[in-house]
């Protein structure tokens, strides 16, 4: 229609003919007509309509209005979105990614920062990292948190009172002067350090004050094996090829779970795999505690902690019985030890262990003994020597072996400061970034800074350290910070800020630099920038011999996040002296400590975070709490239930905790996790938990196991889960997974004769009406639950991804956590020998959804690309979808959580920045649920437009998948024949969740299948 | 009708007469005084007392409402899995109260019961409270109650309609029908009490001329005449005739909101008609358990008879039995059906955690009734009581049986949960038991609570053959 031809008045007959007119069904279907839409383009304009000249008159008075209004006020109020000067590189709406990495105090992980309009919202794995592309789980993706917490130190204080940086450095160096003049030591306590810049700085500040010593202790880390392997090997501690074994025996090892290094959970997971021709490896695990390892586990033997070293000692001998040649005179050490007499005595199977010999002795060379982090040195060197017996030598990569920039200091070192700081030899402690009040309790370290006269601690939240510190001085959170890392031979790894510093922070490194050089005026925010790029040209550039010049070099190495040197790494042989230092443990029948790592905090440096405080345990789904998990025997023994009380005495320390009845626990055994029970851990982590770090042994050989006296307590405390396991003994109760149809199961071996015997026969479903035809693209998910390891890392990127938000443990325990991912964990057998399942549960998308037909106000509904989609502005919160949902999936908001948790936290200035700006944050009294990621499907799609292709399955990886260690979820288009998830829906072991239920969900799983000899 | 109470042969008395729905042979106009007496006497202190009370009762349900609004459902101890708990049975529960109200009047008055007339005004009104009562607990019990609107069907911008599919907007037409159904029914049946009021109203002061003023709005100008008489009895005829479906309809609706869903322990095909049992069930065990006090404080034992108690708890007697055989039938369709997660269900229900409201629901819903098989036990009135408070906490833990039980175990073990009432979750049910008979209590003091004209039409002296007597 010609808009500039005068209407013609338009004469009708009839009601039909005014309503079948063309006109009028044009006019119908578009709201808005040609042209009322069109750009604003005064050159068109002729003869000015009266539409066009109040556009441009409106138009007029609006740039008018706003050349006159004074937007500062309005800037400060927060209610403004501009950018005053545009920076070229970010457009509004458009993510930006990062190239960068996060770190532990233990560990480093490459990663990919999302950051949107200048502020970071989401830490995902750097996909391109030849070690840490699949390994960033919670603890780092977390650090989104952290970088918005409102409890963050903010301005460098002296005992409590605000001062200057200047006035601070001033002191300092002064004290350090002084120090260095009286050859007073100097003492820094570091984490890890895998930056080979940090080391350098520390070593120019060493060479300012030569009194200086630096100390890299974390509790985290791996530097009791590297100390073995010293003793047994030499040279660098080498990686694992973890998908070229093919049996594996984990000693008190979680490396699927809080202990796992980078990788492993891909590497373990690739063999693992029914879509590729790769066998299965076969998981055999020795632990006393149950772990997620444990639950991963194919065959598990349940070995007291203190009995590990009789185990495998007599499982050498059992070896050597076999065939193997054992190195040096451990032949005569183990002599002793029998493993039939073992099994006798602590109730393992015979069966099992006979497996175990011959399929070890078997697997020769591709068979891998694998001790944990806790375990003692003497434990690493028997397990080194026995592996170099299995010819595990071939499983080992050199090329990427673990390299430490500045050596973990000894327990006899660490000792050795505290008696010096206690005895005033100490005249300056640098706190760099850790908490040694906190965690080295059991050595009455505050009790020895007490008596230094000047500590500081660099930090970034405020913990026990930093108050009992002369100076607590704020440090850059890692995505405000420059810096780089090399955890493996050959990779370094970059750090790059993503946002400016959000407080009055520094550096770490920048500030160490500054007192150095002995002036604070020296200081300026590029200047530990100029210093790592310094160094990297001196250093990598040179060794990598790049043919390009170094700003492109820096620039390509801060794009790809990383820089890969060919490292030549070579084994070395086994020495066979190492074998004196292996002292042969008995284990005795009372009770034994086990002290772990928690999946929440690690070590309590996370004990901030309410996303990983509410993120369930992977095995007893507790959240918000640490306990004393026992065998259901040993609660008998001692006369308690779960949430009672016991006392926990080891030499003359005693903790009270609660009491977990955990299933698959070895008997007699105590475990707990540590990092809980901070005392300054902000409104979040403090008094969460139990302190138990004061059972630490710090100074003995067996630091995390002892002896230990437990009795009951009076009272009790309520441990809050978000799933309880049924009871053993009710018959009607038992196996419910398998009988309905939740978990498919199959013995491995069986089903290499015949897959179909993976999953369960069904009902063939009938559809009384058509059902819808999905043309184009039919979004689905499949999840490999042989892949997967429970490690929670989907959780917390759908947390993050979603703007999820912490509920609290009051909230957990009414039954209303928020996550919309779960993983769901089945037992089945005895409570002694559990048989465990695990499995990742979220909204299934169903074709047939029950939720879709009783929403009586269309909130809920299904997209033509098959999408179970949310309305929140058209939900009224009736619930019935809940009800009717039998994967129960949905997550309602009972109240304003965001303003109802730790008193309106989440409105808090900064708190507020953490969420994600393309999710919309729920109110409450809106139902909720997984979205299957739309805003990434929606993004692709506009993407695809703009670039006028055709949207396709691959194009969209939604947040669990990414994070995925295992690389266990996939998703795309299952219309696509040639798409993962097409191919995966046609395997024999592709199943859905209560398949004769008819919901028919696009979500689908691989059965279970176990790796065992015989059907269990 | 022959007077036959008294009757007996040879000792034995004889049950093939009916009995006299009046006793004491009162004439016409010692009925009306007996039932606008505590209409046109001050309130007495007993009354006045049992207002406070319920009135105190009241303002803790509106407190409770308050703090829900406020703050979010999150008041309540309703999670996931249990996503519908106290609210969800509280409604169901009054709905049900509501059901002998509409029974009474419309069906037995179709069925030509004269039995009916004395207490049905009563049921009647008892029947609009409970509807109120229920009424609110959906309304509030949304996540987000201050958009009551988007459940209705109305042309809106945004182009959304409700999903006719779904239970629960069948329910806001269900329930919203029967409400103005039931009004009107009542309403009309009081159009010439009313009337009877204005003209018995004839004092001069303020207060006098205020209550005839309503009076005479309510009674809509009317007259006594004949032509007024015979339009009356033909709407009367005709609502009576629009109710008796809604009676079924309405509890058939509510139990579509279980039954319509997936969820083993609701998705039953016999859900309406044993809901519709239940309701009734519960709805008389409500009428006698105030009728009781009323006909005692009101000295109406003539005119609300024993007979008439008598009668309603065989009809108590029968849907509790009913109600039972429909409990015995779901365990039995459960195994019969072969479905596992079913059978669970049932065994979880009568055996598992929450055996003991199973239980309660069992003793009073199928056992407690069974006395009245007894006539002795029938016609007493403190065993009436006791027994039909029974059948109302057994029909309330029906209630609670079904929706919690069914929601806390259900397909995914993973995800069973676990159910703990809040404070607020009882200040709603204790609340709207405040509601009810705040509501009652002033019902019964401003309103004639027996048809005068009803229980007039059913005495000796308005048969043809009666000769004599007054108005």
């Amino acid at each position: 229609m010609n808009l500039h031809q005068k209407a013609k008045p338009v004469y009708w007959q009839s009601l039909e003919e005014l309503n079948n007119d063309s006109a009028t069904l044009e006019a119908r279907h578009h709201e808005f007509k040609a042209g009322v839409t069109d750009e604003f383009d005064i050159n068109e304009m002729s003869g000015i309509s009266r539409r066009r000249f109040l556009a441009a008159m409106g138009a007029s008075a609006a740039f008018a209005l706003a050349s006159c209004k004074n937007y500062v006020g309005k800037r400060k109020n927060g209610e403004i979105y501009t950018y005053n000067e545009h920076p070229v590189d970010v457009v509004i709406g458009r993510p930006n990614y990062y190239a960068s990495s996060v770190r532990s105090r233990g560990s480093v992980r490459a990663a990919l920062v999302t950051a949107r309009e200048g502020r970071p919202v989401f830490i995902g794995p750097n996909k391109s990292h030849p070690t840490d592309a699949y390994s960033l789980n919670s603890h780092y993706q977390a650090q989104i948190m952290g970088l918005y917490d409102p409890a963050r130190l903010q301005t460098p204080q002296k005992a409590g009172a605000e001062v200057t940086w200047a006035a601070a450095d001033g002191e300092i160096i002064q004290a350090l002067q002084a120090a260095a003049g009286q050859n007073q030591q100097i003492a820094i306590m570091a984490p890890a350090v895998y930056s080979p810049t940090t080391a350098k700085a520390l070593g120019d500040f060493s060479k300012q004050y030569p009194s200086t010593k630096v100390y890299a202790h974390a509790l985290h880390t791996e530097a009791t094996r590297i100390r073995a392997w010293e003793q047994s090997h030499g040279g660098n501690l080498p990686a694992i090829h973890w998908d070229k074994a093919d049996v594996i025996l984990a000693l008190e090892s979680d490396f699927l779970g809080v202990e796992a290094p980078a990788g492993a959970e891909y590497g373990f997971a690739a063999r693992r795999d029914v879509m590729s021709d790769k066998t299965f490896n076969r998981l055999y695990v020795a632990e006393g505690n149950l772990t997620a390892t444990g639950m991963k586990s194919d065959y598990r033997l349940r070995v007291r902690p203190d009995a590990q070293m009789e185990f495998v000692m007599a499982l050498a001998n059992a070896l050597q019985a076999q065939g193997v040649s054992l190195p040096g005179g451990l032949a005569g050490q183990v002599s002793g030890a029998n493993l039939d007499d073992f099994a006798k005595q602590h109730g393992l199977s015979t069966m099992v262990l006979k497996h175990l010999v011959s399929d070890l002795a078997q697997a020769k060379g591709k068979a891998l003994l694998y001790a944990g982090q806790r375990s003692s040195e003497s434990m690493h060197i028997l397990v080194n020597a026995l592996n170099d017996a299995l010819g595990a030598s071939s499983l080992y990569d050199f090329a990427h072996a673990h390299v430490q920039q500045v050596p973990f200091a000894t327990p006899g070192e660490v000792n050795g400061l505290i008696q010096d700081m206690a005895a005033g030899k100490v005249a300056v402690v640098i706190h760099w970034n850790t908490n040694p009040v906190y965690e080295l309790s059991s050595l009455k370290y505050a009790d020895a800074l007490a008596k230094v006269p000047v500590s500081v601690a660099l930090t970034t939240e405020m913990h026990e350290t930093a108050k009992a510190s002369t100076f607590a001085l704020p440090i850059h959170h890692d995505l405000e910070a420059w810096g780089d890392a090399v955890s493996h031979a050959g990779v370094y790894t970059l750090q790059q800020p993503v946002i400016a510093p959000l407080h009055k922070s520094r550096q770490a490194e920048g500030a160490a630099l500054t007192w150095a050089q002995g002036d604070s005026a020296q200081y300026n925010e590029k200047m530990y920038y100029t210093y790592l790029k310094k160094a990297w040209q001196d250093g990598v550039y040179r060794q990598s011999n790049a043919l390009v010049d170094f700003n492109g070099y820096w620039q390509s190495a801060l794009h790809n996040g990383f820089v890969k040197i060919k490292a030549a790494g070579s084994a070395s042989p086994f020495k066979a002296n190492a074998l004196s230092a292996i002292q042969a443990g008995k284990a005795g029948s009372d009770y034994v400590l086990s002290l772990h790592y928690s999946y929440a905090t690690l070590d309590g440096e996370f004990a901030s975070s309410g996303w990983l405080q509410e993120i369930p345990h992977p095995v007893s789904k507790v959240v918000w709490d640490n306990y004393a998990a026992m065998s259901m025997s040993t609660a008998k023994a001692l006369g308690v239930k779960t949430d009672d009380l016991v006392t926990v005495d080891v030499n003359g320390q005693s903790v009270t905790l609660p009491v977990l009845q955990q299933p698959g626990m070895a008997e007699n055994v105590i475990a707990v996790e540590i990092g809980y029970g901070r005392t300054e851990a902000g409104d979040i982590g403090s008094g969460v938990g139990v302190d138990v770090m004061p059972l630490l042994q710090l100074a003995s050989h067996d630091v995390w196991f002892a002896k230990a006296n437990v009795s009951k307590a009076s009272g009790s405390h309520h441990l809050v889960t978000t799933q309880n396991h049924h009871a053993f003994d009710v018959e009607i109760e038992q196996d419910l997974h398998y009988k309905r149809g939740i978990i498919h199961e199959a013995n491995y071996l069986e089903y290499l004769k015949d897959p179909k015997v993976a999953t369960m026969p069904t009902h063939p479903a009938v559809n009384i009406t058509k059902t819808h035809e999905y043309e184009g693209i039919k979004w689905g998910m499949t999840i490999d639950a042989n892949k997967c390891t429970g490690c929670n890392a989907c959780v917390m990127a759908c947390n993050v991804e979603n703007n999820i938000p912490v509920v609290g443990p009051d909230q957990v325990d009414r039954g209303r956590e928020m996550h919309w991912m779960r993983i769901d964990r089945y037992y089945s057998g005895t409570p002694e020998e559990p048989k465990i399942t695990q499995q990742v549960m979220l909204c299934q998308h169903c074709d047939n959804a029950p939720c879709e037909v009783v929403c009586p106000v269309n909130a809920t509904n299904h997209s033509p690309d098959g999408l179970n989609q949310m309305a929140y502005n058209r939900c009224v919160g009736t619930r019935y979808c809940s009800n009717n949902c039998p994967y129960k999936v949905r997550r309602f908001n009972f109240f304003d959580y965001r303003d109802r948790f730790a008193k309106g936290r989440y409105h808090k200035e900064l708190a507020q920045l953490v969420h994600n700006p393309e999710v919309t944050v729920r109110s409450r009294g809106v139902m909720e649920k997984c979205t299957f990621c739309v805003q990434r499907i929606m993004w692709a799609r506009q993407e695809a437009i703009r670039e006028k292709r055709n949207l396709k399955g691959t194009d969209v990886t939604v947040a669990c998948q990414e994070v995925c260690p295992s690389q266990a979820i996939s998703f795309g288009d299952s219309n696509d024949p040639n798409s993962d998830i097409a191919k995966q829906r046609k395997h024999a072991a592709n199943h859905r969740v209560l398949q004769d239920f008819n919901a028919r969900p696009a979500v689908t799983y691989m059965a279970t299948l176990r790796n065992t000899h015989e059907k269990v | 009708m022959q007077v036959a109470d008294k009757s007996t042969l040879d000792g034995i008395p004889d049950y093939s007469v009916e009995p006299s729905v009046v006793l004491k042979s009162p004439t016409f106009h010692d009925i009306t005084e007996t039932i606008v007496k505590p209409i046109e006497s001050p309130p007495s202190t007993k009354w006045l007392i049992a207002l406070a009370i319920s009135m105190a009762l009241f303002s803790v349900e509106i407190i409770g409402w308050g703090v829900s609004f406020y703050y979010g459902t999150g008041m309540w101890g309703n999670n996931v899995p249990v996503a519908w708990a106290f609210p969800i049975v509280n409604f169901v529960f009054w709905v049900g109260i509501g059901h002998a109200g509409t029974l009474i009047s419309a069906i037995l008055f179709l069925f030509r019961q004269k039995w009916r007339n004395g207490i049905a005004r009563f049921a009647e009104g008892m029947t609009i409270f409970a509807v109120m009562c229920a009424g609110l607990f959906p309304l509030f019990h949304t996540g987000r109650p201050w958009l009551p609107l988007y459940l209705m069907p109305y042309p809106n911008k945004h182009a959304v309609w409700v999903n006719f599919l779904s239970p629960l907007v069948w329910d806001v037409f269900a329930v919203s029908t029967y409400f103005t159904v039931s009004l009107f029914f009542w309403y009309t049946g009081l159009v010439p009490d009313f009337a009877t009021l204005r003209d018995r109203t004839l004092g001069k002061d303020f207060i006098s001329k205020l209550k005839k003023t309503i009076y005479s709005v309510l009674s809509l100008g009317w007259r006594f005449s004949n032509r007024h008489w015979r339009h009356y009895e033909r709407v009367y005829l005709i609502l009576a005739g629009l109710s008796t479906p809604l009676v079924l309809s309405v509890h058939t609706i509510v139990s579509f909101d279980f039954a319509v869903s997936g969820l083993p322990g609701w998705h039953t095909t016999i859900f309406p008609p044993y809901f519709v049992a239940g309701a009734i069930f519960s709805g008389f065990a409500m009428v006698v358990t105030v009728l009781v006090f009323i006909r005692y404080i009101f000295d109406m034992q003539h005119i609300i008879t024993l007979d008439t108690l008598e009668k309603m708890n065989k009809i108590i007697l029968l849907t509790g039995t009913l109600v039972g055989y429909a409990y015995g039938m779901e365990f039995f369709i459960a195994w019969y059906s072969g479905n596992l997660v079913e059978q669970f269900v049932f065994i979880n229900r009568a055996f598992g955690p929450y055996a003991w409201a199973y239980w309660i629901m069992i003793s009073c819903n199928v056992i407690s009734p069974q006395m009245f098989w007894f006539r002795k036990l029938r016609r007493s009135v403190p065993v009436m009581f006791v027994a039909s408070i029974f059948v109302n906490i057994g029909m309330w833990f029906e209630r609670y049986v079904i929706t919690v039980t069914s929601l806390t175990r259900d397909f995914l073990p993973s995800s069973w949960g676990w159910y703990n009432p809040t404070f607020t979750d009882f200040s709603l049910l204790f609340g709207s038991f405040g509601m009810f008979f705040t509501l009652t209590l002033l019902f019964v003091k401003f309103m004639p609570v027996v048809a005068i004209s009803e229980v007039k039409g059913v005495m000796d002296g308005a048969r043809p053959s009666h000769h004599g007597g007054d108005h």
